[in-house]
Order: structure tokens, then C-alpha cells, then sequence
């Protein structure tokens, strides 16, 4: 069952907080050298390297240049991707593809960002020949605010529901010992977190921090002379929106069912099949967007779904974000969701260890809500 | 450009119909020649057919709200002053959607589904030239 036709035999990641005087690029090349040690590989073996520039990398679509450059490799497939939050997933997607194709036998997939010490604000205005900051319309948070209003308009959902996927975060980045936020958090506390784009409050947003994560695909057969049991990749998916306002539903993201259904039909599996996700979690509201997207509950049943947080917690049947995820871990833009996700295959993630997870689901999304991918991770 | 100053469409060949015509109190959009495809945001060719052929079209002004936020925090200098202010994703009647501000009632009485009629708000630029920026009142 499944694609099967490669797999992340490595998985490595930098010191993750507020790091002074660290770099996009050195936080991305310490995350390479942990990976490389994790999954028992030297540098030599190494031919490809895909990567994703940070908020605070200067050289934008040629940033695998400078990160090869520093690492000394000379690779046979490479390349650098900016999609956000679905990048991290979209580029072991093509990792994937090149070991399938024989273009390339161990892909590095790296990132790193310098965002908390480089004063990042994702802040920016969205908008083509007239910008939407005319009418005030700024940062991150407001296009995900929208998604909420009116999720909540109609079907009723409410703050609090918002607050268990906080909470769920929070209590499992406790269990994550290098999480960066595990001071506990409570519903209570949630609702009295300032709002900063009502309906959204500051605990429903992500953490800005620093970081590195790297990947290391390669295929299934010599991922199994490595150290760790490998984390195969049963199906991929991606789906795209490029026309914000060109299309009614936008604001529900429609291509994100899409692409979960595709990577869905190529791993031969349905949601039920699914043990323990990892959902992209830049604002709360994505989860319960994820949650109908991939089919765990129906249109507008997201809510009522994470209520209470024990359907969704570490005993529950959807266990989700076991590491803490985007709002709790560290924001490294769904590249830990994936690390995440290939340490509950391994059976390592210590005592948020799900039992016998066998099939991860990991999503990304990015942009202006614009992109996204999936990867289904298994044995 | 001064911190502070409002952000304002910098006017081109591509969007001047559209603030000609809200000067002149008229919202108006791109209506594609080939094929009839009414088109928001401003762009040079249809999104449909890919014809670089329009005319500038006005509509009625009239739509919903199908969905706000209040921005309780500022992103950008310039609207500090404003804030809490809304942002609206306003459904025009016509078909396209597009981001205004709901003005005219305290930001607690917004509501998603409330129908909508557009206000323009005239404004200058730092260099003296007119413009009125199209914004959304409650319509009975």
C-alpha cells in the first residue's frame, strides 16, 4: 500500500528561541549537521540540497547557493523554494521525486531563520496593482481573522474552541523538552490573552522565533541501513490558490482539501486510517480548517470536534501537534511538524510517544493562504 | 515615504479607471471584452481568457459583508491612530469581492451577511492630487 518510494532517513534541528547573534544561515547548517549525525551519513553522501529562505535570509530564490557554499557541496539536484508554509512539505515532495528518478540519491532539505532576532513582523500587505493596506488590511493574522469571522458566522464556532487547540499545543510542547514555550496554559488563559485581530488573540497566533530544521530524504532501501526505522512517504499533495479574491470560498482555503484528498488517493488511505496528525498550525483556526479539509469531522463540525481537547490530546483517536506545533514547539514554518511526524513513525518521541503510530499526517499552508501541501508518513 | 503617510494607491495605467471613477462617486471595475468576465483585483489582461481587452464598468455600489476583523493592534504606523478600526471582505452584488472598511457604525455592530452600499472618502496625497478611497455604509 502506499507510494513508497522514498523516505526521510534523517532529521535534525537547531537550538530554537531567541538566539542573538545567530544567522538564517547558521541555524540552517546546524540543523544540517544534526541531521547528519541523525541519520549516521556523511557530508560526501549528500548530492542533493533543496532550501527555503528565511524571513531574514538575504538572498532570497538563490539562497541555495549561499547554504552550499557554506556547507562545501557541490550537488546534482538543488534549489530553493518559497511557499511558506507548505515549502517544507512541497520540498520533500521533491526530494522524493528525484531519489524516485534516480536524479539524486540523499537530498537535504534545510531551513533557517533568523526571525526573532532580526526583528521580523509579518506585517506586510497583501494586494496587486492596489495594495489592501489602502483600507488597513496588514499581516499574517487578518487573512486568517477573516477564515474565523466567518467560520464562526456560520456554524457557530466560538474563541474558546479556538483556545483547546492553544491549550493542546501548549500541553504537549510541556512534554517536549526542546519546545520553547512550556509554561502550562490554560482555556482561561486563552481568553484573557489580548485580541490582536479580533476574533484572533495573541494566544492563537504563532510564535516568532529562531531556528533550523533539516530533512533527509532518500529511498526506503537505504533508509533501512540507517540508525532509525525509516519514515517511508506513503502519499503527497498539493493544492493552490492563487486568485485570493477571485474566488468566493477563498477565505475557507478549497485547495487544501485538494490537496490532502490527492495525497490521500496516492497513499491508498482514508482519514480513519490516519493515527496521529501533524497540522499546520500558524493560527488556531488552521487546525480546525485542517481538521474538515482532511476529512476527520465535516464542514463546520471542527469546532464542537477540539472542545473539551480530549479527542484531540495525546490519548485521544486524533492525536494533533504532538510536539506543540507552530503555537508552542517553535515557529519554524511546519518544517518541525514533519520531524515531528517522522519521530512518532520512528516510535522516539519520548513520552508523547503515540502508541503503535503507524500513519502520520503532516500539512503545511502558506502565503496568503494561498498554498499548501501534505505528506501521509508511514512504515 | 513618510511613516506615517496613509497608504495610498500610487496611480498607473492599470488602476487609474478605477480611482477616476471613484473621484467622480462611481465604483467601477473591469468587465473583460471577449468574454463578459467582470474582474477584481485590477489586472491588465482577464484571468478567464487571458484577453487584454476591457472596459471600465461601473456597478450598482451595493453588496454583503461576508466577513470582518477589527484590528486591535497596529501593523502599520500610519493606521495607529484608527485602531480598534475593521476590515471588511465586502461580496459586491455584481459578483467580485473586495477589502474595505464598514463605516458609519461603531465596530461592534458589523455583521457578516449585513448589506452594504459604498461611501467614498475623498483623501490628498502628499502631493496635493485628489483621490476618494471607497468604503462601505449599512444599507437599510
Amino acid at each position: 500500500m502506499g507510494w513508497r518510494k522514498a523516505a526521510i532517513a534523517g532529521i535534525g534541528a537547531s537550538r530554537q528561541g531567541k538566539l542573538p547573534g545567530e544567522t538564517a544561515l547558521s541555524l540552517a547548517t546546524e540543523a544540517f549537521r544534526d541531521a547528519l549525525a541523525d541519520a549516521d551519513l556523511q557530508k560526501d553522501e549528500v548530492d542533493g540540497l533543496l532550501t527555503m529562505p528565511g524571513t531574514s535570509s538575504p538572498e532570497g530564490a538563490k539562497h541555495y547557493l549561499a547554504l552550499g557554499e557554506r556547507l562545501g557541496i557541490n550537488p546534482s539536484f538543488t534549489g530553493s523554494m518559497a511557499m511558506g508554509g507548505a515549502t517544507a512539505g512541497a520540498l520533500v515532495q521533491l526530494a522524493a521525486m528525484a531519489v524516485s528518478t534516480g536524479m539524486a540519491n540523499v537530498v537535504a532539505c534545510v531551513f533557517g531563520d533568523a526571525a526573532r532576532t532580526a526583528g521580523s513582523k509579518f506585517d506586510s500587505a497583501a494586494g496587486g496593482s492596489d495594495s489592501w493596506g489602502i483600507w488597513g488590511m496588514f499581516g499574517n493574522a487578518a487573512n486568517s481573522a477573516i477564515g474565523a469571522r466567518r467560520h464562526m458566522a456560520l456554524y457557530g464556532t466560538t474563541s474558546e474552541q479556538l483556545g483547546w487547540v492553544a491549550v493542546n499545543g501548549r500541553r504537549n510542547a510541556r512534554l517536549n523538552p526542546a519546545a520553547v514555550m512550556r509554561e502550562p496554559m490554560t482555556l482561561a488563559d486563552h481568553q484573557a490573552s489580548r485580541l490582536i485581530v479580533d476574533p484572533l488573540r495573541l494566544f492563537d497566533c504563532c510564535l516568532i522565533t529562531d531556528g533550523g530544521v533539516a530533512l533527509i530524504v532518500t529511498s526506503p532501501e537505504r533508509a533501512l541501513s540507517g540508525p532509525h526505522r525509516p519514515a517511508v512517504i506513503w502519499g503527497m499533495g498539493q493544492g493552490h490558490t492563487a486568485e485570493n479574491l477571485g474566488r468566493e470560498d477563498w477565505w475557507y482555503l478549497p485547495h487544501q482539501t485538494d490537496c490532502v484528498s490527492r495525497a490521500y488517493r496516492m497513499a491508498g488511505v482514508s482519514p480513519k486510517d490516519i493515527d496521529v496528525a501533524q497540522l499546520y498550525d500558524n493560527f488556531t483556526i488552521a487546525v480546525l480548517f485542517w481538521l474538515e479539509h482532511a476529512g476527520f469531522c465535516k464542514i463546520g463540525e471542527s469546532g464542537p470536534f477540539v472542545e473539551g481537547g480530549l479527542r484531540i490530546g495525546l490519548q485521544g483517536e486524533l492525536p494533533l501537534n504532538t510536539a506543540g506545533g507552530n503555537l508552542s514547539e517553535s515557529y519554524m514554518q511546519g518544517w518541525l511538524h514533519i520531524a515531528e511526524g517522522v519521530r512518532q513513525i520512528r516510535g522516539e518521541a519520548g513520552e508523547r510517544q503515540i502508541p503503535d503510530a503507524e500513519l502520520c499526517l503532516v500539512t503545511g499552508r502558506g502565503m496568503t493562504l494561498n498554498t499548501a501541501s501534505t505528506l501521509v508518513l508511514g512504515r | 515615504m513618510d511613516a506615517l503617510e496613509p497608504v495610498l494607491p500610487v496611480l498607473s495605467d492599470d488602476n487609474r479607471g478605477f480611482w477616476d471613477a471613484a473621484r467622480a462617486g462611481t465604483l467601477a471595475m473591469q468587465r473583460c471584452a471577449a468574454c463578459g468576465h467582470l474582474r477584481y483585483p485590477i489586472s491588465p489582461i482577464c484571468p478567464r481568457c487571458l484577453s487584454p481587452d476591457f472596459a471600465w464598468t461601473p456597478l450598482s455600489g451595493r453588496g454583503t459583508v461576508l466577513s470582518f476583523v477589527i484590528f486591535e493592534h497596529a501593523y502599520n504606523p500610519a493606521w495607529a491612530s484608527r485602531v480598534p478600526y475593521n476590515v471588511a471582505l465586502v461580496q459586491l452584488a455584481e459578483g467580485p469581492r473586495m477589502f474595505s472598511n464598514v463605516v458609519g457604525i461603531p465596530n461592534e455592530q458589523v455583521r457578516v451577511g449585513m448589506p452594504v452600499r459604498v461611501s467614498f472618502e475623498p483623501v490628498q496625497t502628499a502631493g496635493g492630487s485628489e483621490l476618494a478611497i471607497p468604503r462601505f455604509a449599512p444599507a437599510g
